[in-house]
């Protein structure tokens, strides 16, 4: 076929990136510029709820279908991300049980709602709803683009199974949207922060805590060379900002309670409008110190209206916050890292706007570690749109593909490779393993084939230099700091480590210091730049091939020749996978 | 990337140290582990570039 038969017979392809959660789905579009641009639906909303509602025959989605969620709550689904690709059996119900009940139907899962103006309700399955609500999606994509959306790049968990991936391949294609890869969302949460022109490709340890609506995961990637390694993964199909919710809604219920006598909990369509609510206060405490929630009719005809201030609103929730601190502990420790390993936490997902969540957060960790969250960074991006950005990204960079080129390149034939146990560098300052300063040019966990280059400094006067390349480990060392004055001479050394860390703040305890430090483990090789000029530099490149082999290249800067040399591979270069 | 710039001098050369061409090699790596990289964005199109034409890193750029 030539090109312009193609051209004739395949129309051309536009991809989007999308983000499909329990609680909201977002599209964006990155253009020529490499921007990523999150697309306002027709009511103006970046965060659409993942909601579709049904009022004699008429669809209403997001926004509008989230309101039907007090009147009309059989008829509206909600919470259904989860539920697609798996069987009833699997399936926990529990978000769903104020809006459409999930049903066993054949194989699958379905909701019996009125979606027609017949009377009687029709089993609607939730690939059929998938499919209607990614074509809300696509629609409101295509309006604002000018053009039709006919591809995507989807986000997806780290736990979503491949059969919960083809049931949303298809439940996509129906609705006219060829889901040309899906990403996972922590990984496109880095890239969203990678692909800002004023970020730098570096060496670092990642925490992205995607804390949502409905649940939470974290995970531990590795980002070396721009690209990335998921090292662990925690998941809670229960944390998340519903909880936060639930403890404005039982605060202002006990409220109600004293003052008229009746539960709004107790009568479904009250606690409908006290969720709804109570999660538009829960927002607004992100950004004020204080909100009020007026409820009009909320129990027995009888309006409500309350004020919460932060502080009020962070007591009550201490005990949630936690949990999500102790997820992302959970998962560091499931990388076998500690915290200090960590660089960079990015939090991401909705309940990351709450300032306290990201102090909590930021509290658990060392102060080398920077956490990139609205309240504790003004260079932060949204964390509502990360997901969503990362894919639109992606979408850009693999649209002109051919479906069996992406194939190939997410085959683990590509995917899979050796990655280092331990870090290769050099010493500096001395040449003897116990004085000498190691320098890592290439990090643990970086996969190989890999090259680095580093230009190090050279003595005072010049001379004749050593290139000592070592492989070396990182090690915890933890030491007490110099004894204040008054300090209790008896305190026992073995049980403390545990405590101190929950009391961070309290300020009698003698909190450890704790450091990271370099083992060297083997020395690799050697290497002589001789005659250095005074003040040069001296260019180290590095190469480790996939066996493991390494080949040096050492000159200094600016002048001929230099030194050349390689390492041999290793009798046995895998350890097996991990 | 870029270099990496490493502000601490290297050692002088020990008195006596000489090797052939002045190189050379002592020990070898410990084993790796096989992991996935993650399917995404423009460094890992490169690396699968490299992969799937069995490109080294210089012939890749050339
Ligand atoms: N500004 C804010 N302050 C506090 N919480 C917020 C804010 N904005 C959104 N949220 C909360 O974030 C949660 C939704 O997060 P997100 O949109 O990331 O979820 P999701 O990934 O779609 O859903 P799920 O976790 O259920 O799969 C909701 O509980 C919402 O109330
Ligand atoms: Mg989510």
């Amino acid at each position: 076929m030539s090109a312009e038969e193609v051209a004739a017979s395949t129309p051309e392809r536009h991809a989007i990136g999308i983000s499909f959660g329990n609680s909201h789905s977002s599209i964006a579009n990155t253009g020529a510029d490499g921007k990523p641009e999150v697309i306002a639906n027709e009511e103006g909303d970046r965060q659409i709820p993942s909601i579709l509602s049904y009022v004699s025959g008429e669809e209403f989605h997001g926004t509008q279908a989230k309101a039907q969620l007090v009147r009309n709550p059989k008829n509206t689904v909600a919470y259904f991300r989860d539920f697609l690709g798996k069987d009833f059996k699997q399936v926990d119900p529990t978000s769903a049980h104020a809006s459409a009940h999930p049903q066993q139907h054949e194989s699958t899962v379905a909701f019996s709602i009125h979606d027609s103006e017949s009377e009687t309700p029709n089993t609607v399955t939730v690939s059929e709803i998938t499919t209607r609500h990614i074509r809300r999606l696509a629609s409101s994509a295509s309006e604002y683009l000018g053009y039709k959306v006919n591809a995507a790049v989807v986000t997806v968990p780290t736990d979503f199974s491949d059969k919960q991936r083809a049931a949303l391949t298809e439940a996509a294609k129906a609705a006219g949207v060829d889901v040309l890869q899906f990403i996972h969302e922590p990984v496109a949460a880095v890239l969203a922060y990678d692909a800002r022109p004023e970020a730098k490709v570096s060496d670092k340890i990642v925490v992205v805590a995607d804390l949502g609506g409905t649940r939470s995961d974290v995970a531990v990637i590795a980002s070396r060379g721009g690209l990335y390694t998921i090292l662990a993964t925690a998941h809670d199909p229960e944390l998340g900002g519903s909880k936060l919710d639930q403890v404005l809604i039982d605060h202002f219920a006990k409220e109600f309670v004293k003052k008229h006598k009746t539960d709004p909990r107790e009568n479904a369509r009250s606690l409908a409008k006290l969720k709804l609510e109570s999660e538009a206060t829960k927002k607004a405490l992100s950004l004020g110190t204080t909100a009020t929630l007026s409820v009009e009719s909320l129990a027995e005809g009888i309006d409500f209206s309350a004020t919460i201030n932060r502080t009020r609103y962070e007591l009550l929730s201490s005990k949630v916050f936690g949990e999500f601190r102790r997820l992302i502990e959970t998962a560091v420790s499931k990388a076998q890292l500690d915290l200090l390993d960590i660089d960079e936490v990015i939090l991401s997902g909705g309940s990351s706007h709450t300032p306290k969540i990201a102090s909590v957060v930021g509290a658990a960790f060392p102060e080398t570690t920077t956490v990139l969250a609205p309240s504790t960074s003004t260079s932060a991006i949204n964390p509502s749109e990360l997901a969503v950005r990362g894919a639109s990204i992606q979408a850009s960079l693999i649209e002109g593909f051919e479906h069996e080129d992406i194939e190939q390149s997410t085959h683990p034939v590509v995917t899979v490779a050796p990655h280092l146990n331990r870090a290769i560098g050099a010493l500096v300052i001395s040449a003897e393993e116990h004085h000498g300063i190691f320098r890592p040019l290439l990090e643990p966990e970086t996969a190989v084939p890999a090259r680095r280059t580093a230009q190090f400094a050279t003595p005072k006067e010049g001379g004749d230099v050593l290139i000592k390349i070592v492989e070396a480990a990182r090690e915890i060392h933890s030491r007490k700091p110099e004894p204040k004055p008054k300090a209790d001479e008896k305190k026992d050394d073995d049980d403390e480590e545990d405590d101190v860390s929950d009391f961070t703040d309290s300020e009698d305890e003698e909190e450890e210091i704790r450091e990271k430090k370099w083992k060297v483990h083997t020395v690799l090789a050697e290497a002589a730049i001789k005659a250095t000029k005074k003040g040069s530099k001296v260019e180290v490149v590095i190469n480790v091939g996939s066996d493991l082999g390494i080949q040096i290249t050492a000159r200094e800067v600016g002048a001929q020749g230099g030194v050349r040399g390689s390492v041999e591979k290793p009798a046995t270069a895998v350890n097996g996978s991990a | 990337m870029s270099a990496i710039q490493i502000n601490l001098p290297l050692p002088l050369l020990p008195a006596g140290w000489s090797s052939d061409k002045d190189f050379k090699a002592v020990g070898s790596l410990s084993p790796a582990t096989q992991r996935s990289l993650e399917p995404v964005g423009p460094h890992f199109l490169a690396h699968a570039r490299r992969k799937r034409h069995q490109r080294t890193f210089s012939e890749d750029e050339r």
